[in-house]
């Protein structure tokens, strides 16, 4: 099952990763939920797909009453992203969901309504969650044509959506990454078939290496932090996207 | 909750498929009433031609061919009625497989996440689902009532072509070919009553 563990913690400043499901069917993409607490608030960060939806609840309520998470932000559009969507507003109805503008219409299809949507215009925006200032970065075209990341400038964490993504075989499962050049293999072959725009990949890199990011934390495989998250950026400007394998 | 949700599935999977057949029945029956209309046109000319002999014919054909819009209306009718019953099948499907996923939760879950399931999601799961399903109840019921009312128009069809046809025999020069008309209308009146016989038993079987 899924363990919920804090990666930051400062007062009721909190982030908790939910990371790895070893009891997840083979057939499902393994995919890493994280949660921001800070105050009376908490955002649900890329809340998962509807199918590992028990996972998430019970390991999140272990540590957190769930009737708190007041909002969520699904990175892009994807199912393993978001189809829980209908799962979470079951028993909070008021909920939010913060997502990019262009799948406003494409997501209710999972659930809500349109009282549900906080849109993301594509320049970005904040989040305020329990008065600490999230920011919304843009990262469309990496790989969702409207995409977005979410940076926590005092946790100095960026939550990193598919970017980082890792795709670990079974007996890979520690919490962070531990050994950069013998993790990044099972990344490589991810960035450059999911990530179709180099441009889009240039402006990303230029935009995080500006930012102060102490851990990167990724949808799929484990979190970069210290100098694992600079050598991932560096190694993502020189790889090769839009590489279709025949 | 999970034995009451897979009969639920199975329910909604066999709703289905009698919606889908309803819906063939529904389309042989329009095409039927198409036919019906178009021949009550050629019908309606040819008692003209017929003259004096064929006047009640004549009449016989006009109220044929209201006959044939009625049935047409009334197909309409029950398509939307159908329409609503994919749409609350729907969304019962949609209803079992969240209750499956909320059971899963709960298996997995303990403390205050446990108590939440229990608490209030299980709850709001099951009110939903029987919702959908007393929905469900009601828009079969409406559904037979109108099969009844349809085949009650269908038996007004079928004594206006049994009326035809005895009129057919007073058309002078005109008499075999209108008898050959109201031939047609019988027929199809007939397979329209088959249709609606299949209908019926359809219903029946639901119950």
């Amino acid at each position: 099952m899924k363990v919920a563990q804090t990666i930051y913690e400062d007062g009721n400043h909190k982030w908790l990763a939910l990371v790895r499901d070893p009891s997840k069917p083979g057939y499902l993409i393994d995919t890493n939920e994280y949660l921001v607490t800070a105050g009376d608030d908490a955002i649900l960060l890329d809340p998962g797909g509807s199918e590992i939806f028990p996972a998430v609840f019970s390991a999140l309520s272990n540590e957190f009453d769930p009737r708190r998470i007041n909002k969520l932000f699904a990175s892009h559009q994807d199912p393993d992203v978001i189809s829980s969507l209908s799962m979470w507003l079951e028993f909070n109805p008021a909920i939010k969901c913060h997502v990019s503008w262009l799948w406003s219409s494409f997501v209710p299809h999972f659930g809500g309504d349109d009282n549900t949507f906080v849109t993301i215009p594509d320049a970005g925006a904040d989040i305020l969650i329990g008065g600490q200032r999230l920011q919304a970065v843009p990262a469309h075209y990496l790989h969702s044509s409207g995409n977005f990341h979410l940076y926590d400038p005092k946790a100095k964490i960026l939550f990193s959506g598919d970017v980082g993504a890792a795709l670990l075989p079974t007996d890979e499962n520690g919490l962070f990454v531990e050994d950069f050049d013998r993790h990044i293999r099972h990344a490589e072959a991810f960035h450059q078939r999911w990530m179709g725009s180099e441009r889009a990949k240039r402006d990303w890199c230029a935009r995080v290496s500006a930012m102060e990011v102490d851990m990167l934390c990724p949808q799929h495989g484990a979190i970069y932090r210290g100098a694992d998250v600079q050598r991932f950026i560096n190694w993502f400007a020189d790889l090769e996207v839009g590489v279709l394998k025949t | 909750m999970s034995g009451q949700t897979s009969t639920v599935d199975r329910r909604a999977a066999l709703e289905m498929r009698r919606i889908v057949h309803i819906n063939e029945e529904i389309k042989h029956v329009v095409s039927s009433a198409f036919k019906i209309n178009l021949m009550a046109m050629n019908a309606i000319f040819l008692a003209k031609r017929a003259g004096q002999n064929a006047l009640g014919f004549g009449v016989l054909s006009n109220e044929l061919r209201r006959f044939a819009m009625d049935l047409q209306h009334q197909m309409e009718l029950l398509r939307e009625t159908t329409y609503s019953s994919v749409a609350t099948v729907t969304s019962l499907l949609k209803q079992a497989r969240l209750s499956r996923i909320v059971d899963r939760a709960l298996q997995a879950s303990s403390g205050a996440g446990r108590r939440l399931i229990e608490g209030q999601m299980r709850q709001q799961r099951m009110d939903q689902v029987d919702r959908q399903q007393e929905q469900m109840a009601a828009l079969n019921r409406k559904l037979s009532q109108m099969i009844y009312d349809t085949a009650q128009i269908v038996e007004l069809g079928s004594v206006l072509a049994r009326s035809a046809k005895i009129e057919a025999a007073y058309g002078g020069g005109f008499s075999s070919p209108l008898t050959q008309v109201s031939t047609d209308f019988e027929q199809i009146i007939g397979e329209i009553q088959r249709s609606l016989d299949k209908l019926n038993k359809t219903q029946e079987a639901s119950r």
